[in-house]
């Protein structure tokens, strides 16, 4: 096979997957087999295809399919691997989560049907935006993550759901049409200037050309850009639907809309950051981010500190994770970008172990009330570790992964000369480390309450989560080849400099295709 | 030699992992075995370090390009206090199996795996801070011991406790903003995260970085105005308060300050001015709350917040110059250690034998239980700094090295001349404990007293022994 | 009468539906404004595609009327028939501030087009005013109704703006970018409608201020 048609086959399998399980609804007693087993496949056969793409990209270049419709470069082939991961991780969480609702009556089978129909259809989305080429499609993309998702978040058709459904559905899609204000700013701006204007669509071209387009456009259609996606990315002040959906939807949805989606509308963030860098200079979208990373995170560690649900917890630490990513980038530098990136890996992965272990929680406990929820380690001895390890982990404990890539943010920010902004956002770390430290005491040690039965809820809901652990724990220590190179590639393309390596050695340490070899896993090995 | 060094770091690592595994039969047994592997390994490496001549080396583990990012420092120094953070780690573990039982008549509760396998973490960390060269071991380390100490704070479960846990690894947290500042301050002005870089580095670079690391360095050694902590975090297990808030955690603090000054060579004076400011007023905050104290252990906190104090004042004084001061300050970690352990097993052993650790309720200890008359009796003179006990030789020096500066910086004189008159004051103050609850007839509570189990036993003669001798080894080893 | 003032007329005249459709107290009344309003941009449309020579134009007037004038009125009309709940139809702000707030939103519209120097759209400035205007209009009608339904109305509202910001600015697009935007425009159009049912069905309310179980 190719690579045109690796992506070819990657877009289509969930898709595909998702018609499956939504027709299964027709096959009577057998449908609640027949979905799970659809849905299993074809997760799994997204992974393997995923991770391939992205491989490919890595050892041969950038993909272009589809008469430049898709283009896979190293900067997207993140993201991809990263749905591949994080997707096929809570799906099969989600098998594990569901049986457990459709045993206990909560949802129905012809329900769980069109669950696992709408979650593949979700990943496609997904998959359809960090891979578009075309603004326009980038635009239709994201606006179809929304629509994809409303049914998963609404799912249980009580109050709180159908109104967190209903917030999300209409704060994304209003805000996303800011998006497509400054989309359509964009390409006829490119238009006007193209000696091909049937170029304008292409990201790439717009990319070429950039020195050429006008400034001003540009300057407004980035506003509307960042307020678009930056809706659905979960900054301030357009985070409001991320508490209400991801802590009423069921808990794999959750994680995966907080270690999928909110990446994926980062993705389109940052590729017009390139573009209008290249047309404005940098100044003025750095400070953009700066701005909106730094009070997402301050608004987001003030609501972590007062939570009481836990799911909304994790919620609003993703806001303030996302805020994190937006002001490494607009700290710039190949540190800043380097960190920004690692923290989209990294945050991923440990937003989606901890959204996993808030699941366990919930079915054991049937609250997500963390003055209700005790003695989580006297219940379930093993999701309480994983989901400890993993709340600390996001706190930026070592020897985990997030320390490492907040520990680089820090370092980009005094290297660029923002130690004021450095302070302040390291205080806010302390502050959210404080409301994961207090969720773990609270709620994973503590005598056990007595009608809460012991015992884990099985295999399936563990295995993701170790997993999970295992990867953050593999991050932080000693960085894998592939990770480390493929980040080398996405911050060429955030820097826009081509082939040309990352300046010299002062500049981005941490990532480097030839470090000396070391001669045992000491701690710090990868850092 | 680093494979060595190396060792001690990552087999308290492995140790704990299986520890966590192993069930709650083996957990004490397989803690202690590593615990003993890792002492044996630093031992081995002061011997191989002392027979190699006793030549400073530096060992890169890991770079990118020309980055060093972790590396091992292999010196008198480090050396010295690895083996007495890691031996000391030995020490508590064996103590704990006996202490962490159904015995106890304070806490009856046997050790779970969790307890085990942190304290191993604990010492891995605290030999890896040890032996670290860069600054972003130190702080990974550094962090490393945070989590950590939260987890032992807190490991009774009580809400008391978990608020006292999270309340230490706040404070710890904040301070190790200091750290992360300097070292990303060293790495914008070298390229590189070696602590080596210090040394080339313009007086003004050097002033941020140091008070990033001081900065640091009052957080985890609780000193004003980071030193909330300390007191509250004694709701931990005994041991494990011997362990942290004696031995080592604490002493990260005054280590990293120490380990900054030795590889800067010049520091700028100013360091010294608040670093010797800022320590003695914590001596004089840490006597003034000695004289409310009931609880043994929160009376030792406070004797701990204003030893470290001494430490930091030696270190200051090193700036203006006096390498008496420095070595004196490098013993007094190592001396401090020893005798600060040894005054809260004692305390530890009172609690679970009596089953409180009220002072008032105290009384006649020497007749009970001889041992731990002659324990208390030698960690308060020891501590407090009274011939011929350790600590006696490394303030001795301290206080040299301070009349030595003052010749030159007569402004530091009042300095001295207050802490050694905290010194004669809290010498005063421990010796009117000791008397009304070691000698004399026994009270109620020490009378139904039950035995010292023998590994407790063995430990605090251990510790009597090396708070008698330890200055000797700390004076002969540095020279 | 030039063409482009034909143009900046109509759009004009978009300006006026977009107020009755928010103004309108029954959804099926805004359906057939808003329906009126999307004749009116096809009307622009054709207009357009006429004087610039444009022939992608006409396909897009083709799928803008399939979509907007009839499918999406026709959706909305017959879904939102059965949804009546009164207490939600007492907007937040009343027709005067409604009026003022759209006044206000003009003017800097105008402000804010009058710094873009692209020689396309020399002659529309008032319409690419419009445009921009419609879009906060829209939102302007999302934040300023208590009644869901109105809410959605606000949302096509904004998508026309951007539609129409489109055809004045990139009208040489594919015909398949425009259908793109507007199968998403339907889809989303239909989901939020379901949802509204749904909500109705769950909670028998339509009003905004009634969904307040999620806070903090």
């Amino acid at each position: 096979m190719s690579h045109m048609e690796w992506v070819y086959a990657l877009l289509l399998t969930p898709f595909a997957t998702a018609l499956l399980a939504f027709f299964s609804r027709g096959l009577g007693a057998a449908a609640r087999r027949a979905a799970t087993l659809f849905h299993l496949l074809g997760i799994t056969l997204m992974l393997v295809l995923s991770l391939g793409t992205a491989f490919a990209v890595l050892a041969d270049g950038p993909i272009s399919a589809a008469g430049g419709w898709f283009y896979i470069d190293g900067l997207a082939a993140i993201f991809l691997a990263l749905i591949g991961v994080v997707g096929f991780l809570t799906g099969l969480y989600s098998i594990g989560y569901m049986r457990h609702e459709v045993d206990n009556g909560e949802i129905s089978v012809p329900t769980l049907c069109t669950y696992y129909g709408f979650f593949n259809l979700f990943l496609c989305t997904m998959l359809l935006a960090v891979t578009a080429n075309n603004i326009i499609m980038m635009w239709v993309a994201i606006e179809a993550t929304t629509l994809g998702s409303t049914f998963l978040v609404g799912i249980y058709g009580q109050r709180s759901s159908l109104e967190a459904a209903w917030k999300y559905v209409i704060i994304c899609t209003v805000g996303v049409a800011f998006g497509l204000f400054g989309t359509v700013l964009v390409y006829s701006n490119a238009t006007s200037v193209l000696a091909d204007p049937s170029g304008a669509v292409f990201w790439t071209v717009l990319l070429g050309h950039a020195g050429q387009l006008d400034p001003a456009l540009m300057r407004i259609a980035f506003v509307f850009v960042l307020i678009g996606f930056g809706t659905k990315a979960g900054l301030f002040p357009m985070h409001a639907w991320l508490p209400d959906a991801h802590s009423e939807a069921p808990s794999p949805v959750s994680a995966l809309l907080s270690a999928a989606l909110l990446n994926c509308a980062l993705l389109v963030i940052i590729r017009y950051y390139i573009i209008v860098s290249k047309t404005l200079g940098p100044a003025f979208p750095r400070m953009l981010l700066l701005a909106f990373g730094i009070m997402s995170i301050a608004v987001a560690a003030l609501f972590i500190i007062v939570q009481r649900d836990m799911k909304r917890l994790l919620a609003y630490s993703s806001v303030e994770n996302m805020g994190l990513i937006a002001l490494s980038i607009g700290l710039g530098g190949p540190l800043g970008v380097l960190a920004a990136l690692l923290h989209v890996i990294n945050h991923s992965l440990a937003k989606a172990l901890l959204f996993c272990g808030s699941g366990n929680i919930l079915l054991k406990y049937g609250t997500r009330d963390m003055d209700a929820i005790k003695g989580v380690a006297r219940v379930a001895p093993l999701t309480a570790l994983l989901m400890g390890a993993g709340a600390l982990a996001l706190g930026g404990m070592p020897p985990f992964n997030i320390f490492i890539s907040e520990f680089m943010v820090v370092t980009a920010g005094i290297h660029s000369g923002h130690p004021w902004l450095m302070l302040v956002t390291l205080l806010l770390l302390t502050l959210v480390l404080a409301g994961l430290v207090r969720m773990v005491a609270r709620t994973l040690l503590g005598p056990s309450p007595d009608a809460v039965a012991r015992g884990e809820l099985g295999v399936l809901t563990l295995l993701p989560m170790v997993l999970l652990l295992a990867m953050m724990l593999t991050l932080g220590v000693s960085m894998p080849r592939p990770v480390a190179a493929a980040l080398d590639s996405a911050a060429r393309i955030v820097l826009d400099q081509g082939d040309a390596p990352l300046a010299a050695g002062a500049a981005a340490p941490w990532i480097k295709t030839t470090a000396k070899p070391v001669p045992t896993a000491a701690p710090a090995a990868g850092l | 030699m680093e494979n060595i060094a190396l060792a001690a770091i990552l087999v308290p690592f492995a140790g704990a992992a299986l520890t966590l595994l192993a069930g709650q039969k083996a957990a004490k047994w397989l803690c202690q075995l590593f615990a003993a592997i890792a002492s044996i390994c630093m031992a081995e490496l002061a011997y191989t370090y002392a027979a190699a001549g006793k030549v400073a080396h530096t060992y890169l583990v890991a770079a990118v390009g020309d980055t060093t990012l972790f590396g091992l420092t292999v010196d008198s120094v480090s050396v010295l206090i690895g083996f007495a953070v890691v031996v000391l780690g030995f020490l508590v573990a064996v103590y704990s199996s006996a202490y962490m039982s159904e015995g106890n008549r304070e806490h009856p509760h046997e050790g779970t795996p969790r307890y085990y396998a942190f304290l191993l973490v604990f010492i891995g960390a605290m030999a890896g801070l040890v032996l670290s060269s860069t600054l972003v071991g130190q702080l990974l380390f550094f962090e490393i011991t945070g989590g950590c100490s939260w987890a032992l704070i807190g490991y009774y479960q009580k809400p008391k406790s978990l608020a006292s846990a999270l309340k230490a690894l706040l404070v710890t947290h904040v301070g190790a903003i200091g750290l992360y500042f300097a070292a990303a301050l060293l790495f914008a002005h070298t390229g590189s995260f070696a602590l080596s870089g210090l040394a080339g580095l313009d007086d003004s670079a050097k002033t941020l970085i140091f008070f990033g690391v001081l900065f640091a360095a009052w957080g985890k050694s609780a000193q004003l105005p980071l030193h909330i902590w300390l007191p509250d975090a004694m709701e931990a297990p005994t041991p494990v308060s011997a362990y942290l808030h004696a031995a080592s955690m604490v002493k990260v603090g005054v280590y990293i300050f120490a380990r900054a000054i030795l590889s800067a060579g010049h520091v700028p004076e100013i360091i010294g001015v608040v670093g010797s400011i800022m320590a003695v007023a914590t001596l004089i905050y840490g006597f003034i709350l000695y004289l409310p104290q009931k609880d043994m252990k929160r009376l030792l906190a406070y004797s701990t917040i204003t030893q470290l104090a001494y430490i930091f004042f030696a270190l200051s004084l090193s700036i203006f110059g006096s390498n008496l001061a420095l070595k004196g300050g490098i013993a007094h970690i190592f001396n401090h250690a020893f005798a600060k352990s040894l005054f809260f097993l004692v305390a530890g052993a009172i609690s679970y034998t009596c089953g409180t650790r009220s002072l008032p309720a105290l009384k006649g200890l020497l007749k009970q239980s001889p041992l731990l008359g002659i324990g208390f009796c030698v960690a308060a003179l020891a501590v407090t700094g009274v011939p011929p006990f350790n600590g006696f030789f490394s303030k001795f020096a301290i206080f040299a090295g301070g009349f030595e500066v003052a010749r030159t910086h007569w402004m530091l004189l009042p300095l001295v001349i207050l802490a050694m008159l905290e010194s004669v004051a809290s010498f005063a103050w421990f010796l009117h404990w000791f008397g009304a609850t070691v000698p004399g007839e026994t009270s109620e509570v020490v009378a139904a007293s039950s035995k010292v189990p023998l590994a407790m036993q063995f430990v605090l003669v251990v510790l009597v022994i090396m708070s008698l001798g330890s200055s000797f080894i700390a004076a002969s080893w540095l020279g | 009468m030039t063409a482009t003032l034909i143009v900046n007329n109509l759009a004009g005249l978009l300006f006026v539906t977009s107020l009755l459709v928010m103004g309108v107290s029954r959804p099926t009344a805004s359906a057939v404004f808003y329906s009126l309003q999307s004749l009116v941009l096809v009307l622009i449309f054709v207009t357009l595609a006429a004087t610039l020579g444009a022939g992608e134009l006409y396909l897009w007037a083709a799928s803008a009327f399939v979509t907007k004038v009839v499918l999406v009125p026709v959706i909305m009309y017959r879904a939102l028939g059965k949804l009546q709940d009164p207490a939600a139809s007492r907007p937040l702000i009343g027709p005067t501030g409604l009026c003022l707030a759209a006044a206000v939103i003009a003017v800097l519209s105008y402000l804010a087009v009058s710094t873009v120097k692209l020689a396309v759209v020399a002659e529309l400035k008032p319409a690419l005013a419009v445009s921009l205007g419609h879009f906060f209009l829209g939102l302007l009608c999302i934040v300023s109704q208590r009644n869901i339904l109105k809410q959605i109305f606000g949302y096509c509202l904004m998508e026309n703006g951007a539609h129409l910001t489109l055809a004045l600015m990139a009208n040489r697009a594919p015909e398949l970018v425009e259908i793109g935007i507007a199968t998403d425009a339907i889809f989303a159009v239909v989901i939020m409608t379901l949802v509204a049912r749904q909500i109705f069905r769950t909670l028998q309310t339509l009003d905004v201020k009634q969904l307040t179980a999620l806070k903090g």
